[in-house]
């Protein structure tokens, strides 16, 4: 795997990582943001991100 | 005209109008299946994203994601998360797929099993299990269409003759319309469905606290940690929350009609710039909760199923029949296309892997589209005969379905990027993990908090993985040609990707 292709899988799997297994943690942060809890903004701000980390390794992509 | 009669009434033109829109979309009846279940592979960016978000968004997205937040509270983000996870998968899995399903012309989702692992029985056995579980899924779109038909009715209406009177519609609809009527049809849905959302989600809140963020804080003064997962391994907390959002993401894309949606699609890149829009679509879902967080707000105390009616009670309690007609015209339709969708799929695939390539009947293509058109009405009489007999939440049934249906993804997986994966371990990889689920089911076990159905994942792809090992794999001829054709763009899909 060369370094173009390592990054395009990173860049796809940040979005899955935010809304999977940083769960846990993101749940037990007490900040409010705009009066609403931590969890339900983050989870609404990875939505509005992942189409922006797919474009990025689509952009990545080794076109043959 | 009573209050009832007029929401009915706005109902039941907005469904015949749709209908008619999805019939002359079709252009006439088509014979040919590959035109008929696939529209011809023709979709391009638009067509896909409309047919896609249109099985997608159903009368789940309406009232069940509203209900859980109403009833559960945060667990409901997990509808949130899914799908983003999905459309990242979707990104890498759905190209390769869709060149593979090109090159050798397959129709449905079992059809990649058959192919891939030169097993027609594996192809008989995905195509079973995923019309056994397709049923529930169904089954929650009727359970949807009867809240809705009952609120609008204001009770002065027998509700099961309505879901039955719209569920030979949708059958009728099917057999007029195919994949192509469908996607015109969801046109019209996804916009009322919008509307309707934005009125329950945005304006409502905006309405009863002034906004969205005020009305939250109400719903958190009233119940404190609303919005706060329960930790670790208790029922419903972040291990269930974690295992569950993975294991929805990877049932997402082995439905048999999304199986469908993705090979009419008209090239690969149109999949490719689908997935990268298509999580903004799910925004949709935001509106959903905060709906069913502001109904807890105004009407608490409602339990169980009741729950799922949470927004559609206040609407019926504050606003005037008209609204009410409107927004539940927008929920039926959001119940009526997908189930369409369903319906087609599982018909399409009972027909194909289990008529034609196990049983040998209906192989030309007049006694397919025939044979296809009756196994629709079969499938509905299925679900409608599971509806009578069992009246759970939305989620619920959802859950189950998915936890089922989810059991393809390894062996989709394995086929695209694991040569040594063969017909027998997939066989034993999807056999044990629902094993595994029916004993779940009957020992009511809670495996630590997580999703029955994500440990049933993990059991099915380490069998999958062992039983490989130890079984012969397809010849090698067969898996050099068949990785080549998932690597390669065929000629003629790249030059019309607009």
């Amino acid at each position: 795997m060369n370094v173009r292709s390592a990054a395009r899988v990173a860049a796809a799997a940040v979005p899955v990582a935010a809304l999977s297994i940083a769960i846990p943690f993101v749940n037990r942060v007490q900040l409010h943001a705009f009066g609403v809890p931590f969890l339900p903004v983050w989870i609404v701000a990875w939505m509005l991100l992942t189409p922006l980390c797919l474009w990025v390794a689509h952009r990545l992509e080794v076109r043959t | 005209m009573t209050g009832g009669g007029v929401a009915l009434t706005i109902v039941g033109l907005s469904i015949a109008a749709v209908t008619a829109l999805g019939a002359a979309g079709a252009r006439g009846l088509i014979m040919n299946p590959e035109a008929y279940i696939l529209a011809g592979r023709s979709l391009g960016t638009l067509f896909t994203w409309l047919l896609m978000a249109g099985e997608i968004y159903t009368s789940f997205t309406f009232l069940g994601a509203a209900g859980w937040a109403y009833g559960k509270g945060a667990p409901a983000f997990y509808i949130l998360c899914y799908g983003p996870v999905a459309y990242v998968i979707s990104y890498f899995l759905l190209p390769p797929l869709w060149r593979v399903a090109k090159r050798y012309g397959l129709l449905t989702g079992p059809d990649f099993f058959a192919v891939r692992y030169r097993s027609r029985p594996l192809g008989v056995l995905v195509a079973c299990v995923g019309v056994i579980f397709l049923v529930p899924y169904i089954t929650l779109q009727l359970t949807g269409l009867q809240i809705l038909l009952t609120i609008a009715g204001r009770g002065a209406f027998d509700a099961t003759v309505g879901v039955g009177l719209a569920f030979v519609l949708t059958a009728l609809f099917v057999f007029v319309a195919g994949l192509r009527g469908l996607a015109w049809a969801s046109v019209v849905k996804d916009a009322a469905v919008l509307a309707a959302v934005a009125f329950a989600g945005i304006w409502l809140p905006c309405h009863i606290a002034g906004s969205p963020a005020r009305l939250i804080h109400r719903v958190l003064a009233a119940h404190p940690g609303w919005m706060t997962l329960a930790p670790g391994g208790a029922a419903l907390g972040t291990r269930w929350f974690v295992s569950t959002v993975l294991l929805t993401a990877c049932g997402f894309w082995v439905w048999p009609q999304s199986a469908a949606a993705a090979y009419a699609a008209r090239s690969d890149r149109v999949l490719q710039r689908n997935a990268i829009l298509m999580p903004l679509y799910n925004i949709l879902l935001v509106p959903a909760l905060l709906a069913g967080f502001t109904a807890l707000a105004v009407l608490p105390g409602l339990r169980g199923p009741g729950a799922d009616q949470s927004f559609m009670l206040v609407i019926a309690q504050d606003y005037p029949a008209w609204v009410l007609g409107l927004v539940a015209a927008a929920g039926c339709l959001a119940a009526l296309i997908p189930a369409s969708a369903q319906l087609l799929g599982a018909a399409s695939v009972l027909v194909k892997n289990v008529l034609g390539d196990w049983l040998g009947v209906a192989t030309t293509d007049i006694s397919r589209t025939a044979a296809t058109r009756w196994l629709v009405a079969g499938t509905a009489a299925l679900a409608l005969w599971l509806w009578l007999h069992e009246r759970t939440t939305l989620v619920n049934l959802l859950l189950v379905a998915y936890n089922g249906i989810a059991q393809f993804f390894p062996g989709v997986v394995a086929g695209l990027v694991w040569r040594r994966a063969t017909a027998w371990g997939v066989a034993a990889g999807i056999l044990s993990g629902l094993g595994v689920l029916a004993a779940g089911v009957i020992r009511q076990a809670a495996w630590g908090g997580l999703n029955a159905g994500f440990v049933a994942l993990l059991v099915n792809l380490t069998v999958c993985v062992a039983v490989s090992l130890v079984t012969r794999p397809a010849p090698a001829e067969h898996l050099e040609a068949f990785a080549q054709a998932a690597r390669t763009t065929p000629p003629q899909a790249s030059a019309g990707t607009s």
